[in-house]
């Protein structure tokens, strides 16, 4: 049936939208929806073919019915592609503003249960959820959006959205990370120390879970 | 002229630059996050602030050798003015990259109607990025699917067929506004509702309504 493809691409989008991580990109869907617009917009040259450019939609009613009804679907199949490969970019722009490196981790999920390590090493343990095309536009992004940062190198735009209220606050180091040099002096950061430092200072490893902040 | 007037005079002659530099940058970010449109980019006290805050940096870095501990105090003060200053720099800037990204083209419209006025809708950093962010979109719709699209069908700005595919802020939507100077009668387009704002009044009502007096600075969104 036209669209139904569409259909089914856009509530994959609608799932993706709950999710905290990205779905595998669904290659053979996408195909399929490009190849009905394809096959639709045959079907409106060959009608209108032997018209030979001289189509009159009140002489012909039912044709002209047929050739709307093609043209929608069109349109509603472009709309749906693009409302799914929006969805997925925008959640792909989301993790470059949280600094998540989309393309490194994308094999970790599979490796991340321990035990059972050994299984996932199987067939799609290499394929990635991205496709090729989104994985170029991730590249491209971060670049635009470190460029866009570059010009606003005090204010540090990917920092914390929430207020701040302390300079200084309590942190507990999670994993080692060695040693960081702030205005004070340097601090050796291993595991399970805690430290009164300044927020500025250590933001960027409470983001990547090395630190954690006690309240 | 009544004594409120008068005294709304004293009162911004005697404030220096610098606090109403800040309450400025507080109103603009209030009203930025509230307003469901992008405003115009406030160029003038972005540059001051800016250089300001670059100033405190600066004087940060010159006095972190100092040991003496009123000096550190005083310095700790101004870490702490200056951690505040940047958040609100930095909400300001992700509310305004969060609509440009939602509306893209609508406000580059907006923008290229606007850009011969002393007003521009978009700082220039901010235009750059949405004119790359906007090609390398369209090249990844390309790539992935749009390439392979009937001619006529590969247009991102498409407004034939009864349906726009550029998408528009709801206008309409309600804010909280304060009036910070008598405006008179407001008529909200669309319905007969008719109402008069006098200054310190608050009201719910819609943006279309009174998104020149917020822009005019009569009146302040909250």
């Amino acid at each position: 049936m036209y669209g139904e493809t569409g259909n089914k691409l856009v509530q994959h989008a609608k799932r993706t939208q709950a999710l905290a991580h990205l779905p595998p990109y669904q290659t053979e869907m996408v195909r399929a929806v490009t190849r009905e617009v394809r096959d639709l917009d045959k079907d409106v040259a060959s009608i209108l073919e032997p018209f030979a450019g001289s189509f009159n939609p009140s002489t012909e009613p039912a044709t002209a019915c047929a050739l709307l009804v093609n043209h929608l679907c069109m349109r509603r199949n472009k709309r749906c592609l693009l409302a799914y490969h929006r969805v997925r970019s925008d959640k792909l722009e989301e993790m470059c503003w949280a600094g998540i490196d989309v393309l490194e981790r994308q094999p970790q999920p599979q490796s991340h249960k321990p035990g059972s390590e050994a299984p996932t090493m199987g067939t799609d343990s290499n394929s990635s959820s991205l496709s090729p095309e989104e994985e170029e536009y991730v590249r491209q992004y971060s670049d635009l959006l470190a460029a866009y940062k570059g010009q606003w190198t005090d204010i540090d735009l990917t920092g914390s959205l929430e207020p701040p209220k302390d300079l200084f606050i309590d942190v507990r180091v999670l994993k080692d990370a060695g040693e960081i040099q702030t205005e004070y002096g340097a601090i050796t950061l291993t595991k399970n120390s805690q430290f009164y430092v300044r927020h500025g200072d250590v933001e960027r490893l409470i983001a990547q879970g090395y630190l954690q902040r006690l309240s | 002229m009544d004594i409120d007037d008068l005294l709304a005079e004293v009162e911004v002659d005697s404030v220096p630059q610098e606090k109403r530099d800040l309450q400025e940058l507080t109103r603009a970010w209030v009203a930025e996050r509230v307003a469901p449109e992008l405003l115009p980019w406030p160029e003038s006290l972005m540059d001051r602030v800016l250089i300001r805050i670059r100033h405190q940096i600066e004087l940060v870095e010159d006095q972190t050798g100092n040991m003496d501990p009123k000096a550190n105090f005083k310095l700790i003060i101004i870490q702490t003015e200056l951690e505040r200053f940047k958040f609100l720099v930095r909400s300001f800037l992700r509310a305004r990259i969060n609509k440009i990204h939602t509306h893209p083209l609508h406000i580059l419209n907006g923008h290229t109607e606007h850009s011969a006025s002393a007003l521009p809708l978009l700082a220039p950093s901010e235009y750059q990025y949405l004119m790359s962010h906007q090609a390398l979109l369209s090249q990844h719709y390309a790539s992935s699917f749009l390439s392979q699209f009937p001619a006529s069908l590969q247009k991102l700005d498409d407004t034939t067929g009864g349906i726009s595919m550029i998408d528009k802020p709801d206008e309409d939507a309600a804010v909280f506004c304060r009036c910070l100077r008598d405006v008179g009668e407001i008529l909200v387009e669309g319905t007969d509702i008719r109402f008069e704002m006098t200054r310190g009044d608050v009201y719910v009502v819609r943006w279309s309504a009174i998104r020149g007096f917020v822009k005019s600075g009569d009146a302040e969104l909250i």
